[in-house]
């Protein structure tokens, strides 16, 4: 016997079920939404002065998530993408396809703020698009992200279209996209040449393997929270299959990355050299909670034995762990490449709080990180509410 | 709606093909174009020369102070265009006796914030009592010859001149913090905005001479005068939120003045020339057998030489 979640948030059917469900996830975003504008509010009215990055460790927790964002809307927009056009039973509908866009472009926006908020300059942010240079992942990325969203929101359009020929390749180019961003941002710290922990072309294979985790996650956590767009038994058992299929999805992926990563790691043991003391970090050192408890237990263990019972519930419950987890993998990878500094003694050569090989996120980061959750949250309902609308104008049924 | 299930018709296929493969080439296109060489974003050429009349009725001695003399050469190479000079720094670590002088002058000059510092000097303690000996490293921007920072750069606000230095342009920086993680050498800082006085009434007593709580002093808002062009910090005015790095003092030398760290060292232990004139001191030094670069294998080519 399976169980499953479904709140509707007055986007599809309503159950009684789905209406306490639904009281609960709007307290919660609103929970969230005032803590994240408070924590916005800090940042404008203090500057840089209550984050806890400094010189020496440049990026902290809005870079991590930003990554994050960046990996689940590349990861979505693939897998929709491939589901739609291979005609997969719980995506061949356009209903199902701008759902996936839909949370692809709202998990890039926040990923914009993060980066916009980090900035020194945040009213110098566009230009990266004004006057790039390419020699830049970041200049390519910012770039790529940006047409991206662009061919999304066409895409978004064109679904709504009873015949477009434009439709599909289109799709096609989003999708080739989506797979690069997410893998060129692992190049973003390969292209650091200087640094031994990042240097290394398994990073892009890993930022893209949790891509798909992470996009499978996303779809699966909302395919069973706002439930089908159609009423009837075959839309049901068209969302069961999508939501089975997902599963397969995530679970492979994590799966692939644990491999990879663990492929990098075991270098480490078996010929110990430069980058060794940043994986004893993440594994042995201060880093060890972050590592073995959010991503391995929390991010991997738990989700694939959530995944693998029978309860639909329990599926949901698994994915969104799984964004939990790599979240926590993010910074497993950003932090430690920025905590051994290559010339002995600079730490202790002038001391100030900007100048140690030490971070943790303070309350003010995590505020704004909960501002780029609510955000994201607040994008993905009115996109959906948006697409049922205008899918309802055009005289679609779903 | 359901979708039929062919997977894509031929022209929609050849659409898809067309997009990607457009895509792709005007990715590698934008990317060749930003790797070729590109027209120096410094003035060249005759502009550059400086005519310095610093030291010119002081005639040149025997056994005369080594800054005289690096000071003359540095004359002698203001005469020339820019693109014709190559600035470098030796520093004799078996002279340095870990006085801070330099880090301090620097501070001063450039009216450097908390947090923000160009040339810090570290300390080595090795070996057991009573055989024990510490060594003092100064460690500036090495204004590599292949710099890791300045590709990484998203706006190209960071460069290396003619002259060999690599500079920062605050107005154009938007502080991404991608050049810090890129130096190797930690030669980069940010500057968060803070001041020296704000925190100066955490923890102490209650009474009239209690600091005010974030007060910032008027002195700490004076503008400094990096690359020769006045920096005013106020509203959150560049260098704030910028990267910050040490640029040879460019201010000083085009009025023939050396770099403060130099002037400032008391052990003479560092030196500062024109890489190009042959009879430098800087030369004579930097072409010793016990000359060393800081984590070479990395092959950013570094233009500070230590003697060790």
């Amino acid at each position: 016997m399976t169980s499953h979640v479904s709140a509707s948030f007055g986007i599809g059917r309503e159950t009684g079920a789905a209406a306490s469900w639904n009281v609960v996830v709007w307290l919660l975003w609103i929970v969230l939404l005032a803590a994240g504008v408070y924590g916005v509010a800090l940042r404008f009215a203090y500057g840089h002065q209550l984050a806890g990055y400094g010189s020496f460790v440049p990026w902290g927790l809005w870079i991590g998530l930003y990554f994050l964002a960046i990996g689940m809307s590349g990861g979505a927009f693939v897998l929709g993408v491939v589901g739609y056009i291979l005609g997969l039973p719980g995506f061949s509908n356009r209903s199902e396809l701008r759902i996936a866009i839909v949370l692809s472009v709202a998990a890039l926006i926040p990923a914009f703020i993060g980066v916009a908020l980090d900035l020194g300059h945040t009213e110098r942010l566009f230009s990266i698009l004004s006057s790039p240079v390419f020699t830049s992942m970041m200049a390519f990325n910012a770039w790529m992200y940006n047409i991206f969203l662009v061919v999304a929101a066409v895409c978004w359009l064109l679904s709504f279209a009873r015949d477009s020929l434009w439709l599909k390749p289109l799709l096609v180019l989003g999708a080739f996209m989506s797979v690069l961003f997410p893998s060129q941002s692992g190049v973003f710290f390969e292209a650091v040449r200087t640094n031994d922990f990042w240097h290394s072309p398994i990073l892009s294979v890993l930022f893209l393997a949790s891509a798909i985790a992470l996009g499978g996650a996303g779809l699966l956590v909302v395919r069973a929270l706002i439930g089908p767009e159609a009423v009837g038994d075959e839309a049901e058992a068209e969302r069961t299959r999508s939501l089975d299929l997902l599963r397969i999805v995530v679970i492979s992926a994590i799966a692939v990355h644990e491999v990879f990563e663990f492929a990098e790691f075991s270098i480490a043991f078996w010929n110990p050299g430069v980058f060794s003391p940043n994986v004893m970090f993440v594994l042995f050192g201060n880093y060890w909670s972050v590592f073995w408890l959010l991503h391995i237990l929390l991010g991997v263990i738990v989700p694939l034995a959530l995944l693998l019972t029978p309860s639909r519930g329990l599926w949901a419950l698994g994915a969104l762990l799984v964004v939990v987890g790599f979240a926590a993998a993010r910074m497993t990878v950003l932090i430690p490449g920025q905590i051994a500094g290559q010339i002995p003694g600079l730490q202790a050569a002038f001391q100030d709080v900007r100048l140690t090989y030490h971070y943790s996120p303070t309350v003010m980061e995590y505020l704004v990180g909960c501002f780029m959750v609510a955000v994201g949250a607040a994008l993905f309902y009115v996109g959906i509410k948006l697409s049922r609308l205008l899918a309802q104008r055009a005289g679609l049924s779903v | 709606m359901k979708e039929p299930r062919k997977l894509m018709q031929r022209r929609e296929f050849v659409l898809a093909a067309g997009l990607v493969g457009a895509g792709t080439a005007v990715g590698v296109a934008a990317i060749v174009k930003d790797r070729l060489p590109s027209e120096p974003i410094d003035p060249t050429g005759e502009g550059t020369v400086r005519n310095l009349s610093v030291l010119k009725n002081l005639k040149p001695q025997e056994q005369e102070d080594v800054l005289v003399r690096m000071q003359r050469e540095l004359v002698t190479a203001m005469a020339k265009p820019v693109e014709k000079r190559h600035w470098i720094m030796v520093i004799d670590i078996r002279k340095c006796i870990g006085c801070y002088a330099c880090t301090i002058g620097c501070v001063a000059e450039n009216k450097l914030p908390p947090g923000v510092v160009y040339r810090p000097v570290t300390t080595h303690e090795s070996g057991e009592f009573p055989n024990i000996q510490i060594r003092f490293m100064p460690r500036p921007c090495m204004h590599c010859n292949n710099p890791s920072c300045v590709p990484v750069c998203p706006v190209k606000a960071t460069w290396k001149r003619p002259d060999g230095v690599v500079v920062i342009d605050y107005d154009k920086c938007i502080g991404c913090r991608y050049c810090l993680n890129a130096c190797p050498y930690g030669a980069r800082t940010s500057d968060f905005g803070r001041y020296y006085s704000s925190d100066a009434a955490e923890g102490a007593q209650a009474g009239k001479d209690r600091p005010v709580e974030g007060r910032v002093l008027p002195w700490q808002r004076e503008p400094n005068n990096e690359y020769a062009k006045n920096w005013d910090r106020k509203d959150h005015g560049s260098p704030v939120g910028n990267a910050r790095k040490c640029h040879f003092c460019l201010h000083r030398l085009e009025v023939g003045q050396l770099p403060m760290c130099v002037t400032t060292c008391i052990g003479r232990a560092t030196y500062f020339g024109d890489e190009n004139d042959p009879n430098s001191l800087v030369v004579a030094l930097k072409t010793k057998n016990n000359v060393q670069t800081l984590i070479p294998h990395w092959g950013n080519q570094p233009q500070c030489f230590y003697i060790v």
